[in-house]
């Protein structure tokens, strides 16, 4: 009997000491980070601004981070207005090319935008959010500034849904599983803009005027953003107020001389900025106000920027005499796709003289460089048999088409690693994301709606002096005049959309610029359909489309 | 029909009882003893020994010896029954001595059924359970048990995903889908214990039996993580007996069944040409012109081999079973370097320690070997869209770097086949128990049940310069380390007792289960050199290191009670409490409890003159199961953003999961009526179940506006149903001394459909779910064929088209296509599936023919889509009859651009009949057997997958994916002998 009773002593012990402990069952989380875990000290929120900066940055990526080299994130902005359109075509560009029936709630540019953006915003409320809570490490200084930079992107990121979409849904918490909704509604944009004013306002109080660090926000982007929010709500004099502001920063000064990696060799003042080695302000870059982080080979590095990508035309695709004369190279500023070109109203906007439509800023012509794809016959212009090093020039005269790869490009994202690696998809260089010269645009609208037309000439002379062309008189100035200084000065940087529909003239200057599109835009086509799964998600209350779609 | 009066039968028993019992007591005691054996004359063990009529019984021991008491008089017949035997009634002559012989019987063999904690003589189960076809685990080319199971079996539906050496890529379902997003895997319990592997990691050679668990109370013992159903798995044990040495094996071939028709060479030329004019680059143009067409799909295709080569020993003595195996698969599939090889060993031995305590333990190694990449099915460089206008050599027969000159996105799909990899798991699955007799309380034992799961996998994959992945990389590595461990710890104390008609057992038990998972991997790029691959990357210039960890703990408490009368009337009661730590605070632990009742209506006396039907039971049940989800979905948990600094990596994060404090148990309950049944001599046996399942408070991931950031949260939701019927049938069409055919049939049908979501009657069509519909169900623009010349085509519902557009069906009729004209395309729930198996035997030839099919499905086919050629016709695509002027047909709209821009989808039937196997088997008996001394010898040939009828147009209308490693068809010759 003995063993027995050992038998029952040990099988109860065995019972005993594997059921007796109530904290079993508790999740071992050591490989989860979560927000509580996170946003406990000042380190923790740095690194929530981290991640609102990287989302950033996917302005210029893929619309999926799973697919980050295809479908650029800004495209809407940038296409389908009078000076750029969808080149060699995808699915993608079509919509922005033919519009029609391809403009539909369903188009996943539209799902994707929209998510990322209100993913960005949620980011920003969970860190204004939890900066309330106290006990953190920081001084009240820090925390302003940790406040201001996350107040500032969620109004950037609402800046876009305005004008893209008009009136949107605003949040300003962040967002919990214990409080979800199917009854969003839409904020009219009046509101909006109220709530982005704030952001700004105070981003425009704590952030220094001159950061640290190059990835930081500094105080001229808030006051640039207020000065443009103003022009959209009319309150003109706020915005020439705004706009001053940073144009008399003595910290924030146009670039006019060479400077920098490519110094010794020609360029222009115009094009140095948007070098590799340049682009940032400790690199020179005197009127960088936002500069995008890029580093090859390092961990957060590679943010799969696509702006080469899409801006650079398929060169390599250029056909002379049966052949491919030209093939992909460093010189050549690297391997694009040419998704997105100017129209022939953008390249034909320059004058003679003007740095920013010289062949340092657009690539007009290339040199015979691919000894397997030297065309037969003679070169017209030596009268000799072709051979390597023969300049191609490029056709700027006829109307954009489709396809299209004797057409120029933009040489403001060119970048390409040393050979062999100069054919990789990606780009690695830091890039220009805002500048001053943006600002001096946003100060000649406002004088001009003022009626300061000389102010408004002034402004833009600024930068057309910088440029070497012809100073504009006070009597040129038209908006007109100004959205083609804008194109002038920032083809490919600004959100062109933007701009047009701020000034009320997109659908006028699409129709007469864009050769693709002209015939296919209609009324409907100024603000987008609000994305079908946003409309699907809304379960409990209907929300309601914009008018036509 | 007086015979039927249970009441009067039952008194008359009474009355002829106490008639009897006086003489009993005047009789004299005697003892019978004897040895039971087989034909073979091996000891046959626990063999029921009973006086027919009487309560007098005793069982044989290992020897096959037995000793019987009993009052003996004239006219007693001894009964001696024993699982897997025919039974046989002798009456004792006048001796004290009876030696008998028992001849095996396999269908008899099937009688036996593993429930979980336990086995039950299947007239006892009171569940609706049902095992596999022994046919379908012998000689047949299985790389793994799911193979086997597929068509086999009502109720279970197992769908291949896609082709490969490996044979893995299947999904099983049993009684329809019931979660929407919770675990779909059924659980899978080896020997006893929950096993989390891969089904790859079990060779089926080693599997004695399968049995699968469907309704309420049999998955009733398995609670928490039973509701998708439980597949019980034993694998072969010893026999006790002289050592049997038994060789298996077989060698065969493979070749792709069937590929897609896709357009090749100039069909491909004139389509691009028509489609995009301009976009013909020069090489293609050049291609073209020389009439040089690469046919992707052939180069990366190959005539496959398989072999398979398995050593078993069984044996043991009085006191100790053993059996032993080892084997080694080896499969070079059709895909060009995709190769299987499998090396396990099992060792499975019960020892009984004392007469009151028994070790045993089953115990399997395996080593899996997947080196090698095979090259691009599906995506950017599959090879079933790879433009066939480019070149895979270059002059020097090496692979080209960029096969499109113009377009260097393209990699050569090929490529993979040069990457460096190495592939290996070791896994260890072990379960060992204690089982102790208390003598003290007749009929009451405890087992210490235990299982550790240990598996380590090991990838690491290079890509040389001479790659285009590799060469935009400098060289490119991938590592992963994981390692599995799980372990679980069973205490089961189990009692069964008769006390005259009654009998009762009763199991209880307490369980603790830990599944845990780790991590690390690595990334690394720009490498100076393709020399050291995986050992280079220490020099490399980017290296990224990533780990994770998931784990998971289950606590159960589990109660069992079976109740018998007289072997007519049974129940069995279960209730089962788990705790699971995926679970928020406060609803960690759920109650799933179950009921079933049995009847054997042929054992009712008013049935002793039926002679027609020999067996006939009715089973009911119901109860409630659970479902798990993986571990953390309660957490709000951050994602990874990471941005630099200068040259300094800044750790960024944000949030992209809500977190959801009220997680709890996904419930299932089911009401199951049963019956059992076999009749004209058991020529024909089967059985028949009706179900209606309802599960509720699933686990969903549901998605939500994105306007909260964050577009999905993991949330109980909602009520689902599954309603079906199930028929399994096993005839004996015909049988004569020399020729029988039998045939084993299944039928399942099964109605799935949302009944609540948010318990206001709306539908979720962000979610895609509706009321009343199924759960998967496709929604969209419905194709409604194609705007003709005749057709007023600037103005219709979707807005200025041309002649040739598809059409949208307008559905809602207000003459305008939008969001509101989406509805349910296709019918992706099959009207029922079937599996037939039909065996011929005639002396010792025997032919097997093994069908099975899916009726009353249509599908969108994803391939009848002109879109994903691309801008520039950059793919190819499937032969299509295209409209034109000329051909007005509304088969397929015109070869132009943006033909349908709202995608509606084309549907296509996706039923299938496929032949699955035809084998035929020459067992050797007799002279040839005593001359070599054998004791079996077998020889088959074997051909799989050699017919499907379909009226699909993709590769196969039961792969989920359409651009995957096709379907192989094999044959093979193979060998069994035994010593």
């Amino acid at each position: 009997m003995k063993i027995y009773s050992k038998i029952i002593l040990a099988i109860a012990f065995i019972v005993v000491a594997s059921g007796c402990k109530k904290t079993r069952l508790n999740e071992d989380v050591s490989g989860v980070l979560t927000a509580d875990l996170l946003f406990q000290t000042k380190a923790g929120f740095e690194n929530a601004l981290n991640g609102l900066y990287a989302e950033v940055r996917r302005y210029r990526s893929g619309n999926t981070i799973g697919d980050p080299i295809n479908n650029i994130m800004n495209i809407q902005a940038v296409i389908g207005v009078d000076n750029a359109y969808g080149n060699w075509r995808d699915p993608q560009t079509d919509v922005f090319n033919l519009w029609g029936t391809l403009n539909l709630p369903g188009f996943s540019q539209y799902t994707r935008v929209f998510a990322w953006l209100y993913e960005t915003i949620n980011a920003a409320n969970t860190i204004v959010d939890r900066s309330a809570k106290g006990g953190i490490d920081w001084t009240d200084a820090d925390k302003n500034r940790i406040v201001a930079e996350a107040r500032c992107i969620r109004a950037w990121c609402y800046r876009h849904l305005v004008y893209l979409w008009g009136d949107v849904p605003l949040t300003l918490t962040e967002s919990r599983g214990d409080n979800i909704k199917t009854d969003w509604q839409r904020t009219p944009k009046a509101e909006v803009r109220k709530a982005m004013e704030d952001d700004w306002i105070f981003a425009a109080q704590y952030l220094p005027d001159v950061a640290t660090s190059d990835a930081r926000l500094i105080k001229g982007i808030p006051q640039h953003f207020l000065a443009e929010l103003y022009l959209a709500t009319g309150d003109y004099a706020k915005a020439k107020v705004e706009a001053t502001k940073v144009t008399t920063n003595p910290a924030y000064k146009i670039v006019t001389a060479r400077y920098g990696v490519n110094k010794a060799f020609p360029g222009t003042p115009f094009t140095d900025m948007f070098l590799d080695g340049n682009s940032k302000r400790s690199q020179g870059n005197t009127e960088a106000l936002w500069v995008i982080q890029n580093e090859l080979l390092v961990v957060g590095g590679e943010g799969n920027t696509i702006m080469r990508r899409y801006w650079q035309n398929r060169y390599y695709s250029l056909a002379v005499g049966g052949k491919n004369p030209i093939s992909v190279s460093a010189e050549n500023g690297g391997r694009g796709i040419g998704r997105l070109s100017p129209t022939r109203f953008a390249l034909n906007l320059y004058a003679a003289n003007d740095d920013r439509g010289s062949s340092f800023a657009f690539r007009l012509f290339y040199l015979i460089n691919n000894a397997n794809g030297i065309p037969s016959g003679t070169n017209p212009r030596t009268n000799a048999p072709y051979k390597l090093g023969d300049t191609i020039f490029l056709n700027t005269t006829s109307n954009e088409t489709l396809s299209q790869a004797n057409w120029p490009s933009v040489r403001k994202w060119d970048y390409a690693q040393p050979a062999p690696l100069d054919i990789v998809d990606r780009e690695y260089n830091d890039q220009v994301f805002l500048r001053l010269a943006e600002t001096y645009l946003v100060l000649a609208e406002a004088n001009f709606r003022l009626g300061d037309l000389q102010g408004a000439a002034d402004a833009i002379n600024v930068l057309r002096i910088r440029a070497k062309a012809t100073p504009a008189t006070a009597a040129q100035i038209t908006i007109d005049y100004i959205l083609d200084e804008r194109s002038r000065e920032l083809f490919s940087e600004e959100d062109r959309r933007y701009a047009l529909l701020r000034t009320g003239k997109w659908l006028e200057r699409t129709r007469l610029y864009n050769k693709t599109a002209s015939t296919k835009i209609v009324d409907r086509d100024t603000l987008f359909p609000i994305p079908q799964d946003v409309i699907d998600a809304n379960r409990t209350k209907p929300m309601t489309q914009n008018p036509g779609y | 029909m007086p015979n039927c009066n249970p009441s009067k039968k039952t008194l008359k028993a009474i009355l002829c009882w106490l008639f009897l019992l006086p003489l009993y007591v005047f009789a004299q005691p005697t003892a019978i003893t004897g040895k039971v054996t087989d034909l073979e004359g091996n000891p046959v063990q626990s063999v029921s020994v009973t006086v027919k009529g009487t309560t007098a019984g005793t069982t044989t021991n290992a020897e096959g010896i037995f000793k019987l008491s009993y009052t003996k008089k004239t006219g007693d017949i001894l009964v001696f029954s024993y699982i897997g035997f025919t039974t046989r009634e002798i009456v004792p002559g006048t001796g004290n001595t009876l030696n008998v012989r028992l001849e095996r019987n396999e269908q008899l063999a099937n009688d036996v059924v593993v429930v979980g904690y336990g086995t039950q003589r299947r007239k006892d189960v009171t569940g609706s359970v049902v095992s596999l076809d022994k046919k379908r685990l012998e000689n047949m080319p299985n790389s793994n048990f799911m193979q086997a199971l597929q068509g086999a079996v009502p109720g279970v539906s197992i769908s291949t995903n896609g082709g490969g050496a490996e044979g893995n890529s299947v999904s099983i379902q049993i009684r329809g889908q019931k979660s929407i997003n919770g675990n779909k895997d059924v659980l899978i319990i080896l020997d006893g214990i929950p096993y989390n592997g891969s089904i790859s990691d079990i060779n089926p050679t080693d599997i004695a039996t399968v049995d699968v668990l469907k309704d309420a109370s049999a998955l009733a013992i398995y609670g928490a993580k039973s509701a998708n159903g439980v597949i019980l798995i034993t694998t072969k044990k010893g026999s006790g007996g002289k050592a049997v040495i038994s060789y298996d094996g077989y060698y065969g071939t493979q070749k792709y069944a069937h590929l897609p028709p896709v357009l090749m060479g100039d069909d491909f030329y004139n389509f691009k040409v028509t489609r995009e004019p301009n976009s013909v680059t020069f090489s293609e143009k050049a291609l073209y012109n020389a009439k040089t067409y690469t046919n992707w799909l052939d180069l990366a295709t190959r005539t496959g081999q398989s072999a398979q080569h398995t050593i078993g020993v069984r044996g043991g003595s009085s006191n100790v079973k053993y059996f032993a195996s080892l084997s080694y698969l080896d499969t070079k599939g059709i895909a060009l370097n995709d190769r299987f090889k499998r090396m396990s060993s099992r060792v499975n031995i019960e020892i009984n320690l004392t007469n009151w305590l028994t070790y045993g333990t089953n115990t399997q190694l395996s080593y899996n070997n997947r080196d090698g990449v095979a090259p691009t099915f599906s995506g950017d460089y599959g090879v079933y869209t790879f433009n066939p206008l480019t070149t895979p050599y270059d002059s020097a027969g090496k692979l080209t770097i960029y096969p499109w000159p113009e377009d260097t996105f393209f990699e050569n799909p090929l490529a993979a086949t040069l990457a460096a990899n190495r592939d290996n798991t070791y896994k260890i699955f072990t379960t060992n128990y204690l089982q102790v007799k208390f003598p003290f309380v007749k009929g009451l034992s405890y087992r210490l049940n235990t299982g550790i799961e240990y598996q380590g996998r090991d990838i690491a994959t290079y890509y040389g310069r001479n790659t285009r992945t590799g060469l935009l990389a400098g060289g490119r590595l991938t590592q992963s380390n994981s390692v599995t461990k799980n372990y679980t710890i069973e205490n089961i104390l189990q009692f069964d007792r008769s006390f005259g008609k009654h009998s009762v057992g009763f199991t209880g038990l307490y369980s603790y289960q830990e599944d845990a998972a780790t991590s690390n991997s690595l990334t690394a790029v720009s490498f100076p050199n393709d020399i050291l691959t995986f050992y280079g990357a220490n020099v490399a210039l980017l290296v990224t290191p990533s780990a994770s960890l998931q784990k998971q703990t289950t606590i159960s408490q589990m109660a069992r009670i079976n109740y018998n009368y007289d072997s007519r009337y049974l129940l069995t009661v279960t209730g089962r409490n788990d705790g699971n730590s995926a679970f928020a605070q406060e609803h960690k632990w759920a109650f799933f409890p179950s009921v079933a009742f049995g009847w054997n209506i042929s054992n009712e006396k008013f049935f002793d003159n039926v002679k027609a039907i020999n067996n006939l039971k009715l089973r009911v049940s119901y109860g409630s199961n659970g479902n798990i989800l993986t571990p953390y979905q309660t957490l709000a948990r951050l994602s990874t953003r990471t941005y630099i600094d200068g040259t300094i990596t800044a750790a960024g994060y944000v949030p992209t999961s809500f977190s959801n404090p009220f997680l709890k148990w996904e419930t299932t309950t089911t009401t199951n009526i049963g019956l059992d049944f076999s009749a004209l001599k058991n020529r024909i046996s089967g059985t028949v179940d009706y179900y209606d399942q309802t599960t509720h408070d699933l686990l969903l991931d549901r998605s939500v506006s994105s306007v909260q950031g964050i577009t999905s949260i993991t949330q109980n939701i909602g009520k689902t149903g599954n309603k079906g019927f199930e028929l399994g049938l096993t005839t004996v069409n015909f049988q004569t001394k020399n020729f029988t055919w039998t045939t084993n049939a299944n039928l399942t049908i099964n109605r799935n459909r949302i009944i609540d979501l948010y318990g206001d009657g709306t539908n979720d069509t962000a979610n895609q779910w509706f009321l009343g519909k199924p759960i998967d169900v496709r929604f969209g623009y419905a194709y409604d064929g194609v705007w003709q010349l005749k057709d007023d085509t600037a103005h219709t519902p979707q807005g200025v088209v041309r002649p040739g557009y598809a059409k949208v069906k307008d559905i809602n009729g207000d003459g305008i296509i939008n969001g509101f004209d989406r509805t349910i395309i296709g019918n992706i729930q099959p009207d029922f599936t079937w599996g037939l198996g039909n065996t011929f035997k005639y002396q010792n030839l025997s032919l097997y023919v093994f069908a099975y099919g899916v009726q009353g499905r249509h599908e969108v086919n994803t391939q009848l889509s002109d879109n994903n050629v691309n801008s520039g016709v950059r793919y190819t695509t499937l032969v299509k009859n295209w409209w034109t002027p000329t051909n007005p047909t509304n088969d397929f709209y015109a070869n132009v651009l943006n033909a349908n821009p709202k995608g509606a989808g084309i549907v296509e039937s996706s039923s299938f009949v496929r032949i699955r196997d035809i084998s035929l088997t020459y067992e050797f008996k007799g002279r040839v057997l005593d001359k070599t001394g054998l004791s079996r010898l077998n020889v088959y040939v074997q051909t799989r997958n050699p017919f499907t009828i379909t009226k699909w147009s993709g590769l196969d209308p039961e792969f989920s994916s359409q651009t995957t490693v096709p379907l192989q068809r094999e044959f093979l010759v193979g060998l069994n002998v035994s010593l």
